[in-house]
């Protein structure tokens, strides 16, 4: 990787003062997971690199019973193993487990996970093969490839825990240089592909994420040709809550991820899938078909649906 | 039999290469050396207007830039089609064609120097389909100019036995079916890569990841215009091939004439992308395949029509095209057949040799066809396999000459193992069983380059310190064909395998072998080595016969020790070969393999000649998701006749290594294009199955012991991916009664199949 400054903060403070301190060219380096493949395709070429791994503060695990608060360099690997994690959330430990392979989970995080970059089959391609195509509004050029438009990006989220965390009513916490807020999990996404995150403020970093929604019951799905290593078709993940609210989370589809929230005896199957897929921008970006990711789309709500019923 | 031969044996390189021990070509480093970067088109069909490479030139680093004008020299694998160059003259042809190349102080310089060159480009109608390359173009606009028709047809291969068509209007039962194949590339781990070094006397030494030194060692010849006698192809240890090695490449001309220029040690290694668009793997192919037979389900007829997909360069092409059609006459006995194959250029990079070439489209498409007569005759499929097989020691009716076949073994033993009697139609929905058979060639019985000269020769050296060298010049690819020469030594001469080394894959040092494709290196190689040491245990036995004055008849090789049995002599293997020494120190000798002549006397008789057939049978076990289509196959039954399993060890190995990769041109594997440009040149978007995806593998080797190959034994590198995709596809039917003609399977197919209800 070239860049000109690397740095290994030890405290979450000093890390925000560095990324305040390179407002415009730092990159918080977590697992590298999903950032050494974009350096290498020459999509990002990062000036700073603000190595997150000497930050003891952010590896805490806390489950007692219903609360559940996981720092965001936590890694899926951990996630995946643990015990309370795998009783009181098992969506969690379920979608984790369904993300790349057990070597690589080994390196990636909760953090990296929650802001891991949307993808595009026209966009995630070396340089020489954007540059043959004339690239597009997410790169250099200035058309989409997909839809041949002039304004939108329709690049696909394809978090897989995220999901599981819109569905557990997750939280999180952000420390900028001004102070830390909290926020819902779901405001963190912006459903324009060449956006994709809120900004964070000022040298902002994501520290913790949090939530005591313990589900009565859930249901996670993922949609990929081979049992391991493939990012996302199509990603479902629900959950009912003792108050019998039904949390229904739709990714791998569309710029953001999609939620419906409702009384589980308020919305009909149909209404339901009705709901998602007028939310879900879904173009033909992905290896699977578009028509069948669109169809898989009911297939899975249904099923989960029935699951629930 | 045997001390050696027959046991299952670790390859000798295996220690070496799992502990990172072995040198593989990129590992080797020169004092001075310089790097390669690789200039290439953007666009799939243009002419070369201008190259522009003085700011290239200029570059820090960069010690010299050549352009295809610097290499004009064709070539091509088969010398019938030699059509392609070093680097594009003219114009380009595919996405990826290299167009120019620097030689750069460091890799980093050499990528930036290839970047700066500019190239203008005027681009010319692009044909990616192979429908769009049989429609009538002009001439400016075709792909190749020399071929013989107004289309971008580059040959047509036919054969036809006792009108087939009639003879499948006249069946009881017929089947015309259409079937589609993406075009799968060979995945081997270790990527294209090669050092050449031109030496102070005007020699070039290649060093170079190669499936046919032999092959590259004549092409670079011609292509640089070097004598054959100053040019040393050596091939290091080597990370999978598959067919994939199998051609000369034009990075080895480039890197072997940028070291001319620079007169500085040149390595060249792709990156993975550049492996992808190097591609020369399985063409994409389109065929009907008919097939006809009678009320009591022995077949009438075959006849069948296909197109398969080049890309822009014709490579194994021509033998590809005969390949799909000939290799369908077994191993079942079909007296009315034909074939007609158009393999057509397109605008995408080359298709070539890929394990099991040629005849595994077909074979998917024949045995799912055989699947529906069977059903439609309303008999079990192995039993309507069972009652078509060919015999052993026959002929085909294209005159292929069988000997050994276990074909009936082969499938009465994965019909038992899997208990298909008691399963087969009876499993609960989306559960099911599915059967296949196929064969293969041993060897192609013709080279080639034709020539009078064997097909291989191996050399086996003897000196004072009891040690014998092998020198052969086959390619040891990962299928084990070191450890092979090794145990041939051991196992004739009585010695343990640790006395026995190898001198492999140098066109300087090694006696010419043509190459590790065609399954050939086991029955050839092997045969020529037994050969060869046989007649150095002769000269033992002659010399300490003499002065033991014992008959050299009697005298037996054991164990280290060379004895009679009568206990009059007992020596150990270094009094011997102290005996064998005197008055002439170290000797070599020879042994070498020419294939019977074999086949008849029509046009396209060569074709699929083989010495020797290996022959399988698979069970595959799946299950389909109704909901998502997507199909999990839980377990494949395999029973493979490789004649004799020399090892058994790599054997087994080839056998899961063909289920693996089967598994995936099935299931999941595809080269995708977005106008005729590859869209998943890597190893997570191309989707190779991963250890959850693949089955568990029962493995039988059937032993039919062939009177020719050596030991008895044939070949087992190819032949055993032919069955697995059929056994596959026809399990799906069984699960979900749909037959699946699209090959890869996934899971939008299976499920607009079940949408449509199913098919008979
Ligand atoms: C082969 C392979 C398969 C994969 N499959 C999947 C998959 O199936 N599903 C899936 O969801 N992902 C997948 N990924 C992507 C990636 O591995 C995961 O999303 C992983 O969780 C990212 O974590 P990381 O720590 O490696 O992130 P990094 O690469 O270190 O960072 C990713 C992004 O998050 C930012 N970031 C990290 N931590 C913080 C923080 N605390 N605050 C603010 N910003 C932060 C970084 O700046 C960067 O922009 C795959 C990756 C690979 C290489
Ligand atoms: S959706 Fe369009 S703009 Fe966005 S990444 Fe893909 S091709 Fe580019």
């Amino acid at each position: 990787m070239s860049t000109s400054s690397y740095f290994l903060p030890g405290t979450i403070d000093e890390a925000v003062s560095l990324a305040k301190a390179h407002p415009n060219d730092h990159v918080f380096y977590a697992g590298g997971t999903d950032i050494q493949l974009h350096v290498k395709q020459r999509l990002i070429k990062p000036n700073t690199i603000i190595d997150l791994t000497a930050i003891e503060s952010l590896k805490s695990v806390s489950i007692q019973k219903k609360n559940m608060k996981l720092g965001t360099m936590v890694t899926l690997d951990q996630i995946v193993k643990n015990p309370d994690i795998q009783k009181f959330y098992p969506i969690l430990a379920e979608a984790a487990k369904s993300i790349a392979t057990p070597v690589i989970r080994k390196s990636a995080t909760l953090g990296g996970n929650l802001k891991v970059s949307n993808r595009c089959s026209f966009y995630n391609q070396s340089f020489d093969w954007r540059q043959s195509v004339g690239s597009c509004l997410k790169d250099t050029g200035d058309i989409c490839q997909v839809t041949g438009g002039l304004n939108h990006c329709y690049s696909r989220n394809v978090s897989d825990l995220v999901p599981a965390l819109i569905a557990l009513n997750a939280r999180i916490m952000v420390q900028t240089s001004t102070g830390i807020n909290e926020m819902p999990l779901i405001d963190l996404y912006v459903p324009d592909g060449l956006i994709v995150h809120t900004p964070l403020g000022v040298g902002g970093i994501i520290t913790e994420i949090f939530t005591s929604d313990e589900p009565s019951k859930w249901w996670f799905k993922k949609l990929r040709l081979r049992k391991s290593l493939d990012f996302t078709s199509l990603t479902v993940a629900a959950t009912v809550n003792k108050k019998d609210v039904l949390r229904v989370c739709v990714n791998g589809v569309s710029m953001a991820p999609v939620l419906v929230e409702t009384g589980i005896n308020d919305v009909t199957l149909e209404g339901l899938i009705l709901q998602v897929k007028r939310a879900c921008k879904t173009v033909d970006n992905d290896y699977m078909p578009l028509k069948y990711r669109r169809e898989m789309i009911s297939a899975f709500i249904t099923d989960c649906w029935n699951t629930f019923h | 039999m045997g001390r050696v031969i027959g046991k299952p044996t670790p390859l000798i390189d295996a220690v070496q290469k799992v502990t990172g021990k072995a040198m593989y070509t990129d590992d080797f480093k020169f004092p001075n050396m310089v790097y390669v970067g690789l200039h290439r088109s953007p666009h799939a069909h243009a002419k070369i207007m201008s190259i522009d490479t003085s700011v290239a030139a200029a570059h820090p680093g960069i010690k010299a830039v050549i352009t295809g004008k610097d290499i004009p020299i064709a070539f091509g694998v088969l010398p019938i089609s030699p059509d392609e160059t070093a680097m594009a003259v003219d114009k380009v042809r595919y996405v990826g064609e290299i167009v120019a190349a620097v030689a750069g102080e460091t890799p980093e310089a050499a990528r930036a120097g290839a970047d700066l060159i500019r190239v203008s480009y005027k681009p010319i109608k692009n044909f990616i389909t192979p429908d769009e390359s049989l429609v009538e173009c002009s001439e400016d606009e075709k792909i190749h100019q020399h071929t013989k028709n107004s289309k971008n047809i580059h040959k047509i291969a036919d054969l036809s036995f006792n009108d087939p068509k009639d003879g499948i209007a006249s069946s009881s039962f017929t089947r015309s079916v259409d079937f589609k194949f993406a075009g799968v590339t060979h995945a081997f781990t270790e990527p294209h890569s090669t050092i050449a070094v031109w030496n102070g006397d005007e020699s070039l030494l290649v060093i170079t990841a190669t499936q046919v030194p032999h092959y590259l060692h004549r092409t670079l010849s011609k292509v640089l215009d070097i004598p054959l006698h100053k040019i040393q192809v050596k091939k290091p240890a080597l990370g999978g091939g598959f067919g994939g090695k199998s051609d000369p490449f034009p990075h080895e001309m480039i890197a072997s004439k940028l070291a001319i220029l620079t007169n500085r040690p040149v390595k060249c290694t792709l990156t993975r992308e550049e492996v992808f668009l190097t591609n020369h793997g399985r063409h994409p192919t389109e065929m009907t395949m008919s097939v006809g037979c009678d009320v009591a389900g022995k077949i009438t007829a075959l006849d069948t029509d296909i197109v398969i997909d080049g890309g822009a360069y014709g490579s194994f092409g021509v033998v590809t095209s005969y390949y799909n059609g000939v290799l369908l006459q077994g191993p079942y006995k079909i007296d009315r057949f034909g074939f007609i194959t158009r393999r057509v250029y397109t605008n995408k990079p080359q298709s070539g040799a890929m394990r099991g070439h040629g005849a595994v489209n077909p074979r998917y498409a024949v045995e799912v066809v055989l699947d529906m007569l069977a059903h439609d005759v309303g008999m079990d499929p192995c039993d309507f396999r069972q009652q078509n097989f060919l015999s052993e020691n026959t002929k085909t009716v294209g005159e292929l000459r069988i000997t050994s076949n276990g074909i009936r073994e082969c499938l009465e033993t994965v019909r038992r193992k899997s208990g298909w009697d008691d399963r087969y139609g009876k499993l609960p929905n989306g559960h099911g069983l599915g059967v296949a058979c196929g064969f293969f060639i041993s060897g192609s019985a013709l080279p080639i380059i034709w020539n009078r000269y064997p097909q291989t020769v191996v050399h086996a050296k003897l000196d004072f310190d009891g040690r014998i060298v092998m020198f052969s010049g086959a390619s040891d690819i990962g299928q084990g064909s070191d450890t092979m020469l090794v145990q041939i030594a051991a196992e004739e001469l009585g010695i343990s395998m640790s006395r026995v080394q190898v001198e492999v894959a140098d066109t300087k040092l090694t006696p010419v072998d043509l190459g590790s494709y065609s399954s050939r290196v086991t029955f050839m190689v092997g045969n020529a080595a037994k050969q060869a040491v046989d007649k150095i245990r002769h000269q033992i036995a002659a010399s300490v016969g003499n002065e033991k004055s014992v008959p050299r008849e009697a005298i037996q090789f054991a164990d280290e020790r060379v004895f009679t049995d009568d206990g009059k002599l007992n020596l150990t293997w270094d009094e011997a070969v102290d005996i064998a020494m005197a008055g002439r120190g170290a000797f070599v000798e020879s042994g070498f393999y020419i294939s019977p002549k074999l086949g008849g006397k029509f046009k396209g008789s060569g074709a699929g000649l083989s010495p020797a057939y290996s022959f399988g049978a698979f069970i595959a076990e799946v299950k389909v998701d109704p909901m998502t289509g997507q199909v999990s196959v839980i377990k494949v039954w395999s029973a493979h006749d490789c004649g004799k399993a020399l090892n058994p060890l790599s054997v087994e190995g080839q056998i899961e290594g063909s289920i693996h990769m089967g598994l995936g041109q099935v299931v999941s594997e595809d080269m995708r294009y977005h106008n005729g440009r590859l869209l998943n040149a890597n190893f997570w978007d191309y989707r190779i199955p991963m250890t959850l995806d693949t089955p568990e593998m029962d493995v039988t080797i059937i032993e039919s012991n062939d009177g020719e190959g050596p030991y008895g034994a044939k070949e087992a590198g190819e032949g055993p991916i032919h069955p697995v995709l059929p056994a596959i596809g026809n399990a799906i039917y069984d699960a979900v009664g749909i037959r699946m003609t699209e090959l890869p399977i996934t899971p939008d197919k299976v499920l607009t199949e079940l949408r449509k209800g199913g098919q008979q």
